[in-house]
């Protein structure tokens, strides 16, 4: 292989060797100094992300098998970025003794599954894609049983993993079924008729992509992994692993299913319906801040489906750009749900009363992040739904534009729910004042940096743009 | 392929296998006892229920033998065209072992392998 080939794949190449270096430091580092590790693996995170904004040239591996464009490296950027964040709030709570001995399992398997991802987005080829997919799942379903001896985190693990066994399964059957009416699973050389065979593999395979989207009628597997597992993972879950699956979703609808689009349409505009509606109305009585913010991603994917429906360069930048956003408000809030949870064990609502006096920075950080998560102008959250909304328009869908435009008000109840426990309620025994650690304050910074200037800055926009023009 | 074949093939399928056990049902002699009850027709009856506790020592045990197993399935095809393929192929494999070795190193050091 030569250096321009590995450059064509160095985000999988960082990825593997970083792993690779965290698995040694394990077996080599005395037991005394494994509380190093956790710096490491933020430090190598760092690296892969920069790693990944080198300039290299594009183009497709193992005959068709891998394939990057300018896109799909922006797609795998903004997730390494996610996985980033993770990283740096995830190293208070690893450095417990608790954990001292397995910090390094957490790192590696997020690691693992990032290779997944990786791998993911970039496949030409519907195996590829499925091996990145269960590559992605696995790891994370093995992380979500972390903490060994909470009942709630190995219920979230199995929960996970049945799920997306199930899942995939169903998937598999919709690529064989594509496989046995088109004899061909290179995504290049793909061509699709609309017989009834290719709509019984395309509803099967959007069904078991919609598990992992957690897209209802498949999301019941939503709340109890994300309220049982760690948070760190539960942000995981919600960010980088439903990412992925929107853009791989998009990547495949917009090019592989472009000849049946009037019938990925019309599921797309019924399930994205079903998925505000009932995401919304199932969050306006959580009061677990995990299983509330499940149910907010839930509501979000449909919003995401509003991006996806139009059909052209300008719903796929839109969707993009709206994961961009949502990276950084929905790792915002996880950050402060981490830390404070981490300082004080309180995780409900009603916990978050008079937050504001005790702890104002991070109420801050939580209200710009719901503010963002809840579409408020001059926040990046506004724009990105404006961007979906606008492409909706676009398209003619205005029945399905009045139902979003609904769900936004309604939305916007539940996230001012929060942001009125934390600076109007009053509470006897409120959240002691603490500082948080300074990785977490740094990841959290990035968030609101992100969430400002992703909104202010229009060119992030126009850049995207151009990137889906050329596609 | 169009839909016609794909809607005779799937009725074909409901008929070859819907018959076949109407079938056996219909001619199939019956007669029942109590040792064709049981899980196992090995001649010795039966000890007690299956649902026990047993270590979790053996489900590491078997993965572990699971990797090397099919690490195999990987070494071999390597090691019949290993003339062909040449010095590249080579140090892949090397890389190949090399992580998986890493993965025994780390199970070792985790005390997977000491039976207490």
């Amino acid at each position: 292989m030569s250096l321009n080939e590995l450059m064509i794949m160095r985000h999988e190449w960082a990825l593997v060797a970083v792993a690779l270096v965290l698995l040694i430091a394990e077996i080599a580092m005395p037991v005394e100094k494994k509380k190093q590790i956790n710096g490491l693996a933020a430090a190598l995170a760092a690296v892969v992300v920069v790693l990944g904004f080198l300039p290299a040239q594009y183009g497709s591996l193992f005959g068709g098998m891998y394939v990057t464009d300018p896109l799909r490296i922006l797609m795998k950027n903004i997730l390494n970025i996610g996985v980033l964040l993770i990283i740096l709030q995830s190293v208070s709570w690893l450095r417990q003794d608790l954990y001292h001995d397995r910090s390094s399992e957490f790192y590696l398997l997020t690691f693992a599954s990032l290779i997944g991802v990786n791998y993911m987005i970039s496949s030409g080829h519907f195996l590829m894609f499925y091996l990145g997919l269960e590559l992605t799942t696995i790891p994370i379903a093995a992380l979500a049983s972390y903490e060994q001896f909470k009942s709630k985190s190995a219920e979230a693990g199995i929960k996970l993993i049945l799920s997306s066994a199930f899942s995939s399964a169903i998937l598999l059957f919709g690529i064989s079924v594509l496989y046995a009416a088109n004899g061909n699973l290179y995504f290049e050389s793909f061509e699709l008729s609309s017989s009834l065979i290719n709509t019984l593999g395309f509803i099967f395979f959007f069904s078991g992509l919609a598990f992992k989207i957690s897209i209802v009628p498949f999301h019941l597997w939503t709340a109890d992994v994300y309220e049982g597992s760690p948070t760190n993972v539960t942000s995981y879950l919600s960010v980088i692993s439903k990412g992925s699956a929107i853009f791989i979703l998009v990547i495949v609808l917009f090019t592989l299913f472009n000849s049946i689009q009037l019938l990925w349409q019309d599921v797309l505009y019924a399930t994205s319906i079903l998925t505000m509606t009932i995401g919304n109305l199932f969050a306006i009585r959580q009061q677990n801040l995990k299983r509330f913010l499940a149910f907010s991603s839930i509501a979000q994917a449909g919003f995401i489906m509003l991006g996806v429906i139009n059909a052209s360069a300008l719903g796929m930048a839109t969707v993009i750009y709206f994961m961009l956003v949502y990276v950084f408000s929905n790792l915002a809030a996880f950050g402060v749900i981490q830390t404070v949870g981490h300082a004080s064990g309180k995780i409900t609502i009603d916990d978050y009363n008079g937050l504001y006096k005790t702890n104002p920075q991070l109420s801050l950080v939580m209200m710009l992040a719901l503010f963002s998560l809840a579409g408020i102008p001059p926040l990046a959250g506004f724009f990105g739904k404006f961007f979906l909304f606008t492409a909706v328009a676009e398209s003619g869908f205005y029945v399905l534009l009045t139902i979003a435009v609904l769900n936004t008000v309604i939305s916007l109840y539940y996230y001012l729910l929060v942001v009125k426990a934390m600076f109007i309620n009053t509470n006897a025994t409120p959240i002691a004042a603490f500082k948080s650690d300074y990785a977490m304050r740094i990841s959290l910074v990035i968030c609101v940096v992100g969430i400002l200037v992703t909104g202010f800055y229009s060119p992030v926009f126009e850049y995207i743009k151009n990137l889906c023009e050329t596609f | 392929m169009s839909s016609e074949a794909l809607i005779i093939f799937f009725l074909g399928g409901v008929v070859m296998v819907g018959a076949g056990i109407l079938a056996s049902n219909l001619l199939a002699p019956k007669s029942s006892n109590l040792q064709k009850a049981e899980p196992y027709e090995c001649g010795v009856p039966t000890q007690g229920t299956s649902w026990i506790q047993f270590r979790v020592g053996y489900y590491l045990f078997a993965i572990l033998f699971l990797i090397f197993d099919v690490e195999t399935v990987f070494i071999f095809p390597w090691a019949v065209a290993m003339k062909k393929v040449g010095l590249s192929a080579f140090i892949e494999i090397l890389l190949f072992l090399i992580i998986l070795g890493l993965g025994l190193l780390y199970a070792w050091k985790k005390k997977a392998l000491k039976w207490e």
